[in-house]
């Protein structure tokens, strides 16, 4: 029996324990830690994403995309954080189904501003967002609050945003819009000083133009409506040190799309400043309503919409699947200022996996992977 | 980046800050915040001093209300706590036990002596309304000799964390409350007063971060014959306890650590389930010279 060298949390969880240390926490400078309070550094970051998806032995879409994520704390109160990211998207993608490949190559550029102000029980945040490419531009706004309890064990956020979106495809002749307002409202508890859990319910109002004006047959709703409900869970373990992030994602929306995401990662902090992070994702969804499957009459050529149909679509992302995730990232604090990290993720889609039981069998199996590299100074 | 240790006199004994700077000057000058902080704490809960908050609560006794600051109402508060959770071991008013054990005189007090001390201990009775006190009757003492050195090593390193410190910890007589390992990232290594060799290390503790406070028989005592009399009452009989030569206990703060090294000692044979119901890791020597340590029951 060792005494742990780490006693910032006590070596087990018990009523009493949490009684007194509750008690504690109460008093004058005793909440300094835990209390939402503006940064006191800024951080500078800088990512490297190298996306690849494929199907079959083709590749698909490849997506490079550098960022730079500058935050920084102003007069106590405040902080604001930019982020400047390109996404060079270039490769191929299906015109239907997952047929036809189509040779595409884009360029995106995209700003997120925010803003912070820090009360003692709370905070308000300001958001901007503008991304710009060949033939899409999206600008956004939002507005995000967050209130404590005086405890600081229970956290209530709100959040709401805009965004106004204008479609230009290159071929000419379609400009189109989309306006999109969302609403969050979410609700964190600390339970016990190694568990902390959150409830986020978000509401989602799109209006305007969802088709994809490249696919062969694609003809949506111009109304979608989404709701999703996500339970998170982190628990720290007092025996390894180590932290568990478990989430639940139900996701519906007004083209009958269902879906079930469980995200499980667990960090663990190994000597030397080495941070190892192992993850599983596990994502499963029917298919919208208007999404017509392969036909064995006509494949490998397109469905055809039935006679008079007015919303119809043969894209892959709209059917039923299943999908697994496997991640790995390696961080390491260099210095106390300095931290590099590298994230590595398979992803495997199938239409077979979906527990919908609806999935279409005469869609490739679909698989993506990414590499994402990561360095950050606090300044 | 070096480590400095800047010792100072506080409360009644040798202190120390221990932290990591460039030189000497900057040690000095973020090591001042902290010692600052000690000797705001120490000077505003003082006994010694009439016109502190505690002596105009004590002076009002069975008579008028007194309006406290934010920070005294807060300890009062944490008080309640401790005494809720103790089984009412852990009593402010028990202070007034001091009129009857003089520990320069080493004289047992009569029944006679303690009866009417006894009479004015209770924190259940003392009113309280908002940051409003009344000690009910007269003579009642209330003071936060209890947990007020612990409370000042949070406070103090705190102060220095507050600064953008993450190595080092605040030392006052042994109560201390870690900011972070070494720069190294290794805990440092604390050691233990041995209770019953003066100046003595009975063990050395490796600790990174949080606090560690003991308690024990040995800080100030008198012995008659074989019964040693410490300085720790039992609030009901007005005894000292005799269970524990000394418990240390690691708690995410100073003031927890310190309060639950305490209710250990005056909880006597019950201060270890005490200390495994709380879920801290502790160090303690019972009677006998036998360690203790959290889970050993188990093995």
């Amino acid at each position: 029996m060792q005494l742990k060298t780490d006693a910032t949390t006590p070596a087990s969880q018990s009523a009493l324990g949490l009684a007194l240390l509750t008690a504690a926490m109460a008093l004058p400078g005793a909440d300094t830690a835990q209390a939402e309070s503006a940064p006191e550094r800024g951080l500078i970051s800088l990512k490297y994403l190298d996306y690849q998806d494929s199907q079959r032995g083709r590749d698909r879409i490849s997506v490079r995309a550098p960022s730079l994520m500058i935050m920084t704390p102003l007069a106590e109160v405040w902080s604001v954080s930019g982020t400047y990211t390109v996404d060079s998207v270039s490769g191929a993608s299906p015109a239907y189904h997952s047929q036809q490949l189509t040779k595409m190559e884009d360029l995106r550029r995209a700003v997120d501003l925010g803003m912070t102000r820090y009360f003692s029980q709370g905070s308000l945040t300001v958001g901007a967002n503008y991304s710009h490419e060949s033939d899409y531009l999206s600008r956004g706004a939002s507005l995000q609050g967050s209130i404590s309890s005086e405890s600081k064990n229970t956290t209530l956020n709100l959040g709401i945003g805009v965004s106004d979106d204008q479609i230009t495809p290159s071929y000419g002749g379609i400009h189109e819009t989309k306006k999109g307002t969302d609403f969050a409202i979410g609700l964190t508890q600390v339970i016990t000083q190694q568990d902390i859990a959150q409830v986020n319910l978000g509401y989602s109002h799109g209006l305007g133009y969802f088709s994809d004006p490249y696919k062969l047959a694609d003809e949506r709703p111009r109304v979608r409506n989404h709701t999703t409900v996500l339970a998170r869970w982190n628990h720290h373990f007092l025996r390894t040190e180590g932290t568990s992030h478990v989430s639940y994602r139900y996701y519906r929306d007004s083209w009958d799309i269902k879906a079930h995401t469980l995200t499980s990662d667990y960090a663990q902090p190994l000597p030397q400043g080495w941070t190892l992070t192992p993850l599983v994702r596990l994502h499963t969804q029917s298919a919208a309503s208007f999404y017509l499957p392969t036909d064995p009459a006509t494949a490998p050529g397109p469905t055809f919409p039935a006679f008079g149909a007015t919303t119809y679509s043969e894209d892959q992302r709209l059917s039923a699947f299943g999908a697994v995730t496997l991640g790995i990232k390696v961080a390491k604090q260099l210095t106390p200022d300095w931290q590099v990290d590298l994230k590595l993720e398979r992803y495997e889609q199938r239409a077979g996996w979906s527990l919908s039981g609806e999935g279409d069998r005469g869609l490739e199996p679909f698989s993506a992977r990414s590499i994402q590299f990561g360095i950050s100074r606090l300044f | 980046m070096q480590i400095f240790r800047i010792p100072f006199e506080a409360m009644a004994s040798t202190c120390e800050v221990v932290l990591c700077a460039d030189d000497e000057g900057t040690a000095q000058a973020l090591a001042q915040t902290a010692i600052d902080e000690v000797k705001r704490v120490e000077h505003k809960y003082s006994r010694y001093r009439t016109d502190s908050i505690v002596s105009r609560i004590n002076r009002a006794a069975g008579g008028e209300w007194v309006e406290c600051d934010e920070e005294t109402a807060a300890l009062c508060t944490y008080a309640d706590s401790l005494f809720q959770n103790s089984s009412g071991l852990f009593d402010i008013t028990s202070g007034v036990l001091r009129q009857a054990w003089d520990f320069r005189r080493a004289v047992v007090p009569s029944e006679e002596t303690l009866a009417p001390l006894l009479a004015l201990i209770g924190w259940h009775r003392v009113e309280r309304r908002d940051r409003n006190i009344r000690l009910p009757d007269a003579g009642m003492e209330i003071d936060f000799g209890g947990f007020g050195k612990e409370y000042a090593a949070d406070r103090a390193a705190d102060a220095l964390a507050g600064q953008g410190l993450k190595h080092g910890y605040v030392n006052l007589a042994g109560d201390m409350r870690i900011l972070g390992p070494k720069p190294d990232d290794q805990p440092w290594m604390i050691g233990i007063q041995d209770p019953r060799r003066h100046g003595g290390l009975m063990a050395t503790i490796p600790v990174a971060s949080g606090a560690l406070a003991t308690s024990g028989d040995y800080e100030r005592f008198f012995e008659i014959g074989e019964r040693r009399y410490c300085h720790v009452f039992n609030p009901r009989t007005g005894q000292p306890v005799t269970h524990w030569r000394s418990v240390s206990v690691l708690a995410p703060r100073a003031i927890v650590a310190g309060s639950c090294s305490t209710i250990a000692m005056l909880k006597q044979a019950e201060g270890k389930a005490f200390l495994e119901e709380a879920g801290m890791d502790y160090l303690a020597v019972d009677h006998q010279g036998n360690f203790h340590q959290r889970g050993d029951d188990a093995h």
